[in-house]
């Protein structure tokens, strides 16, 4: 592309980058610094730019019920990203050996998976709990997110393994290797790397869901995201409760998301466009 | 037989063991939801009504009642003009902060992540974020609105403003994922192209028109395809900003089926909703695959 190269970057240019920066980001940031307010600063006007910070939003909601939301996301996030991987890893390995017929048709299955809109899981899962008696439980979550997770896994991991050489997997089996010991002595530890950027991005989504537990559950299973938006439901709105609580939903997905970054778009565009 | 093939079957045994749990499961989780979506949807289905579920004595009623259904028909509009708008501003915008960005100086390159947040953010959390914007007492907004002296309308609830209360949301969270493609795109434009057309008196927008954009066009509808898929799944905004309102001005399909299903109950013909959607979104998803191979066969 034209424009300046090396370190010709023309100040006009920088100054505009960092003005757009502030802009985009100013709600983010707006929402960050209300986190630190008490709630007659959050409602005064002019809204104070300096202020004596106050840890009193986040010390509430430790206190509070929104503390086993908290958990409750960390559990079901963290065992659908663990079911995930080990039924899709040893899954994806095979496909990326696949010759075979039914390829196409396995791709478009675990696309129309990943683009479904949620509400089309929704009703049947509610149905099906609310026999089986799984409504509001943590199991329950585990294994809806399994339903999106394990395409992402099987789509995110195949790549990884076809970068492997073959010829190792060949000496190894000249070597009278197992294909069992191949892929778990020789395959397993080379894509280490990519099992953990697709973990990652299971754990994100998953902790991201707010939708499916919405529907799915009450009280027992609620998750943080689901917690936050209660906060709404009172008279006279709990603000700083609300930005403290958002700011908490954010924090692992920001510190997560950066370290995986160069995984984002293959994660976002599963399925379609080659990792 | 050859140790070759003693070697190949045992590839194929392994094979067919590694991959049969993941489709075993798939089909559990994925596919009979997905059959039974579509069953239920065949019947009168309510909660309160125990027997309706099993009733398939007209089964394509509910198909044969979207049509004549104002509210379906309308959250139709709504979700194209949602579609339309909101894509079209990400993928705009995202070209043209891709183009700013697409400079090689650290200092940019570090600045790149700070511009993907609002993509990482939990949707929930963008919905609170853009709640607090729209909120007249607490609002940054609205504070400047009245530092200039003008005054906004409450804009979410709003009969004109509504949709585009959520279009701008929708367009902040999503702007990076344009963005990050198009900027992908463009590094992999050759210097020496621009660099050509510079030497023979092309101007800034020149280059752009005639040599920049014919090479991204391809990621350009790409991503516009998968923004368009995933704006059937703003309801986080909606349901925060608007639910729906006012009237049904910001009511989507995938919101109206919400309601009819955990508001009124009316599972079966929400079911009914739900597989029109999702057989749309089929298509498209359809339409992105042919453009990725047509993309691959390309290059």
């Amino acid at each position: 592309m034209s424009g300046a190269i090396g370190s010709e970057v023309s100040i006009r240019r920088r100054v505009a980058i960092a003005l757009l920066l502030l802009v985009l980001l100013s709600p983010f940031l707006w929402l960050l610094q209300m986190s630190f307010k008490t709630n007659d600063q959050i409602l005064q006007v002019p809204p104070p730019l300096l202020f004596k910070p106050t840890l009193e939003n986040y010390s509430a909601l430790w206190h509070s019920a929104f503390s086993e939301s908290f958990v409750n996301s960390l559990l079901s996030a963290s065992f659908s990203t663990l079911l995930a991987l080990l039924l899709g890893v040893p899954g994806a390995y095979a496909l990326s050996r696949w010759t075979g017929r039914g390829k196409g048709a396995l791709r478009l299955a675990i696309l129309v998976t990943r683009m479904a809109p949620p509400i089309a899981f929704t009703i049947p899962f509610f149905l099906f709990y609310r026999w089986v008696g799984l409504l509001d439980t943590v199991t329950g979550l585990v294994l809806v997110y399994t339903s999106f997770n394990l395409p992402l896994v099987i789509w995110m991991m195949q790549p990884f393994f076809e970068t492997v050489p073959a010829s190792l997997e060949e000496a190894a089996l000249v070597d009278g290797a197992s294909q069992r010991v191949i892929f778990t002595r020789i395959m397993l530890p080379m894509v280490t790397p990519g099992i953990a950027a697709t973990a990652i991005l299971c754990f994100l989504y998953a902790w991201n869901d707010f939708f499916f537990a919405l529907i799915l559950t009450r009280t027992a299973a609620r998750t943080a995201p689901v917690a936050v938006v209660n906060f709404m439901n009172y008279e006279g709105w709990e603000w700083g409760k609300i930005a403290a609580g958002g700011s908490l939903v954010m924090a692992p997905v920001l510190v997560f998301s950066l370290a995986v970054r160069r995984y984002l778009v293959s994660g976002l565009t599963a399925g379609a466009v080659k990792g | 037989m050859s140790s070759e093939d003693v070697i190949e079957a045992g590839r194929r045994r392994f094979n067919r063991v590694a991959l049969a749990p993941s489709l075993v499961v798939l089909l559990a989780i994925a596919g009979l939801p997905a059959l039974y979506l579509f069953v239920v949807s065949l019947t009168p289905f309510q909660l309160a009504n125990p027997g309706s579920g099993s009733d398939f004595s007209a089964p394509l009623r509910n198909y044969l009642l979207l049509p004549g259904d104002p509210r379906f028909v309308n959250s139709l509009f709504v979700q194209a003009k949602l579609s339309f708008w909101g894509v079209l501003l990400q993928v705009i915008c995202g070209t043209g902060l891709a183009l700013l960005l697409n400079v090689k100086s650290r200092v940019v390159e570090f600045s790149r992540s700070f511009f993907l947040i609002p993509m990482v953010l939990p949707p929930i959390v963008v919905a609170v974020i853009w709640k607090l914007v729209y909120t007249p007492d607490i609002s940054p907004l609205y504070y400047a609105a009245s530092l200039l002296h003008v005054t906004l309308p409450a804009l979410t609830s709003d009969v004109n403003f509504a949709l585009w209360s959520i279009i701008i949301a929708d367009t902040w969270e999503w702007l990076p994922f344009t963005f990050l493609m198009v900027l992908a795109a463009l590094q992999t434009i050759p210097d020496e192209y621009a660099e050509a057309a510079k030497v023979d008196g092309a101007n800034p927008l020149q280059i752009f028109l005639y040599v920049t954009l014919p090479f991204i066009t391809p990621i350009l509808i790409v991503s516009a395809m998968f923004r368009l898929i995933d704006s059937v799944k703003a309801f986080p905004l909606i349901f925060l900003l608007t639910q729906g309102g006012p009237g049904d001005v910001t009511e989507v399909t995938n919101y109206y089926a919400y309601l009819l299903a955990f508001d009124n109950n009316e599972i079966g013909y929400s079911g009914a909703v739900t597989v029109v959607m999702l057989l749309l979104v089929c298509a498209v998803s359809l339409g992105v695959l042919w453009m990725g191979r047509r993309r691959e066969a390309l290059a």
